[in-house]
């Protein structure tokens, strides 16, 4: 008979540890299902707002990128059309465009040194500007009065206007600059200069808008631009503005000729015979006839054939305008229309937490809550369901921690499994319904990487929330007396 | 582990080393302000090698007491010392060790893991013990032997009858080669003829391996094959006697007219 010498417990290993959790899942099949569902659901629930959240994201960045991009017609036109006025020179300067620098010495008879100088007096003018345009009114009034623009640089450059803004500044401590008073003295030193320079380049610009206006005749600034791969690119050089003949000219060219033929498609709602043979096609009164419908009309090719010998028929007929240039307009009016709608539909994305915004973030809290308590209420039955087998654990030497170990594992492996359908699954759903929403215009824009992240910290959150919603009914199963083994029903 | 050659009968009760004391074992529990005391102060020496049987109605504290030397439960008042050890001055590591490595438990209702193997409970307090996989398998199967469950360790208990389970319960509480076995009515939830297999397992153990065994019973045949009886009522030994002074007298197996008039005999 050997004496009984106590030892401390050694621990169990932790591959043995997972096996002995694995095998009381799969002991426990349909619970473990129902536990995965509830946790599946929240997660999908999250990854579904995640993953349209990042969608509406990229639609609203791409939209407005091709928006901006199918505007270039209109900038040119603007800035052919009117020489402009100092703050906008200002802001183009302070933008550091490609070759804004070059085209305001050529306008200005500038050094490039000077204009060097002239461009960083523009970009602390440009930022003092937006500074006054984000404090408040009362503030904005106490610093520079009432004058806004480049009118409030003009008084600042005053003495009297130095001195009463410095002295504010002094006295106000809320009112920060957003750079230091050495910029702020450089700045007002060199106004004066800038703004003469800024005039001469403004009177400047006028010249050349004027020699364009006579160049392009009696032609509309649309159509002079449709030429402006030749010889009104030509022109427009000469002129002094910055008009690459590579990028800018063929692009600019193009959407003046789809801007000026769209606009005598749709003008052609004002003919007869036109109006007519829209309304025969959808079955409706002429007068009713919108112009959407006349692009609906023209989408195919044989009814824009048709439309085009009615229109000459008409005596309207429009030279060099094919069939097939028709359906061409009517895919690029669909696609701009498809645009506006997706950058009305995601007008207010971005705020709040992660561009949840509060109120979903609020009901994404909500249902994580009630998904932890439902996890804790689901580990707490399997609890009280193993009673004797956890005490009988207890009498064959396991220590507190292992069986602690061994709910909050089994929960994990839970979540794990509930993270990664829900993860999928509401990014599914997410997907399906932007692409419903949003046609080619999210399918182009997918950000794939975002989505992924989202999946993956959707699991983890899933992980999380079952390991801490298992945590307590642990410690009630390690607390457990092995004492209960003994008990018989 | 198992000594093949049969120890002479009388070996274990020739040697007289206390295993298992209590002094003045008292255990009450308040619960919804209501006081029961299960146990009212106990005192008893179990020697090393002996197998001893508890008798006792239910509500006489004969589970009070197990809890106690099975150091699964402190008692409010008085000491359990296993081979000299006093049980609560161990920490909870030193108890999980004692459990796992001393004391064998055997249960009425078998308590076996459900979702595991025959071999896989025989193994699981050797994996808690630290001992190798491979060896804990190898050890496994032949504690399976010795049972007579060898060709059956992939079964589950679920596909065992009850003798069997509590076959395996044994060759379970044997894993680690404890000094004490502890069985709560070993043989209450079998029929007699597999309650009789599990008798002859026991006794086996307790002769061959010189395993201390305290059994805790209402079946009679235990009288007649264990060293000494103890008799608990009300919180309190009634009564502790050697086989050889209670007379017993058992016919045959199953005579129920002759277990009745020996426990009439038995009990003063």
């Amino acid at each position: 008979m050997k004496p009984i010498v106590i030892q401390e417990q050694p621990r169990l290993s932790f591959s043995r540890t997972v096996w002995i959790a694995v095998d009381g899942i799969r002991y426990r099949l349909f619970r473990a299902a129902v536990t995965v569902a509830v946790i599946g659901v929240a997660v999908a629930f999250l990854m579904n707002i995640l993953s349209e959240s990042f969608i509406k994201r990229a639609v609203a960045a791409n939209t407005r990128d091709r928006i901006a991009r199918s505007r270039l017609v209109h900038q040119w036109a603007a800035r052919l059309m009117s020489p402009g006025d100092a703050e906008g020179l200002l802001r183009e300067l302070a933008a550091d465009a490609p070759g804004a620098v070059a085209e305001a010495a050529r306008f200005g008879g500038l050094t490039a040194a000077e204009a060097e100088t002239l461009r960083a007096t523009a970009r602390r003018a440009a930022r003092l500007l937006d500074f006054l345009g984000e404090i408040n009114y009362a503030r904005r009034r106490q610093l520079v009065h009432a004058y806004t623009g480049v009118d409030a640089l003009g008084y600042l450059a005053t003495a009297d206007g130095e001195r009463s803004f410095i002295e504010t500044l002094n006295r106000t401590a809320a009112i920060r600059l957003p750079f230091s008073r050495e910029e702020l003295k450089a700045l007002i030193a060199d106004w004066p200069a800038a703004r003469g320079r800024l005039d001469r380049i403004l009177s400047g610009r006028r010249a050349a808008v004027a020699r364009l206006a006579e160049a392009r005749g009696g032609r509309s600034i649309l159509e002079a631009l449709a030429g402006a791969e030749g010889a009104f690119g030509d022109e427009i050089r000469a002129a002094g503005f910055a008009f690459d003949a590579q990028t800018a000219a063929p692009e600019v060219a193009a959407q003046a000729r789809r801007e000026l033929d769209t606009r005598w498609i749709e003008r052609a709602l004002d003919v007869r015979v036109a109006r007519q043979m829209v309304a025969q096609h959808f079955d409706a009164l002429p007068g009713d006839v919108t112009v959407m419908q006349l692009w609906r009309f023209v989408a195919s090719e044989s009814n824009a054939a048709r439309f085009l010998e009615a229109m000459k028929a008409a005596g309207e007929g429009r030279e060099g305008l094919t069939a097939e240039r028709v359906v061409e307009l009517a895919g690029f009016r669909r696609e701009a229309s498809a645009l506006e709608r997706a950058a009305r539909l995601t007008v207010g994305v971005g705020g709040g937490w992660m561009g949840l915004g509060e109120r979903l973030s609020w009901l994404l809290l909500v249902s994580m809550l009630v998904c932890a308590i439902g996890i804790s209420n689901a580990m707490l039955m399997t609890v009280t369901e193993r009673f004797r087998e956890i005490a009988t654990l207890k009498c064959l030497g396991a220590l507190d921690g292992f069986i602690m170990l061994m709910f909050v594992l089994e929960s994990c492996m839970l979540g794990v499994v509930g993270g990664i359908a829900g993860g999928l699954l509401g990014a599914v759903i997410g997907m399906g319904r932007m692409l419903a929403a949003f046609g080619g215009i999210a399918g182009g824009a997918m950000p794939w990487g975002a989505l992924g992240a989202g999946v993956a910290a959707s699991i983890g959150v899933g992980v999380v929330l079952a390991a801490l919603a298992a945590v307590y009914p642990a410690f009630r199963a390690a607390r457990l007396a092995p004492m209960e083994a003994m008990r018989v029903e | 582990m198992i000594a093949p050659a049969v120890q002479p009968l009388a070996a274990p009760v020739a040697e007289r080393r206390v295993l298992i004391r209590t002094v003045g074992l008292k255990k009450s529990y308040v619960k919804k302000g209501i006081l029961t005391e299960a146990l009212r102060g106990l005192d008893v020496e179990i020697y090393a090698g002996e197998f001893i049987s508890v008798m006792g109605p239910s509500g006489s504290g004969k589970s009070t007491f197990f809890n106690m030397i099975g150091a699964l439960d402190s008692p409010s008042q008085g000491r359990v010392f296993i081979d000299e050890v006093d049980v609560a001055q161990l920490t909870a590591e030193e108890l999980a060790y004692l459990r796992c490595q001393k004391i064998g438990y055997i249960f009425q209702s078998y308590n076996l893991i459900q979702y595991m193997t025959a071999l896989e409970n025989v193994t699981t307090p050797m994996a808690f013990g630290g001992v190798q996989p491979d060896e804990a398998r190898r050890r496994g199967m032949r504690i399976l032997e010795i049972v007579g469950l060898k060709e059956r360790w992939f079964h589950r208990p679920i596909e065992m009858s009850g003798g069997q389970q509590q076959r395996v319960a044994i060759a379970r509480s044997l894993a680690n080669n404890p000094s004490v076995l502890l069985c709560d009515e070993p043989t209450a939830n079998l029929d007699l003829h597999t309650g009789q297999e599990i008798l002859d397992i026991l006794v086996r153990l307790n002769k061959e391996q010189r395993v201390t065994i305290i059994c805790a019973t209402h079946d009679h045949r235990m009288m007649n094959v264990c060293d000494r009886l103890m008799w608990v009522r009300d919180g309190r030994i009634e009564r502790i006697a050697r086989r050889e002074d209670v007379k017993i007298e058992i016919g045959s197996i199953g005579g129920k007219r002759d277990a009745a008039k020996a426990s009439k005999e038995a009990t003063p």
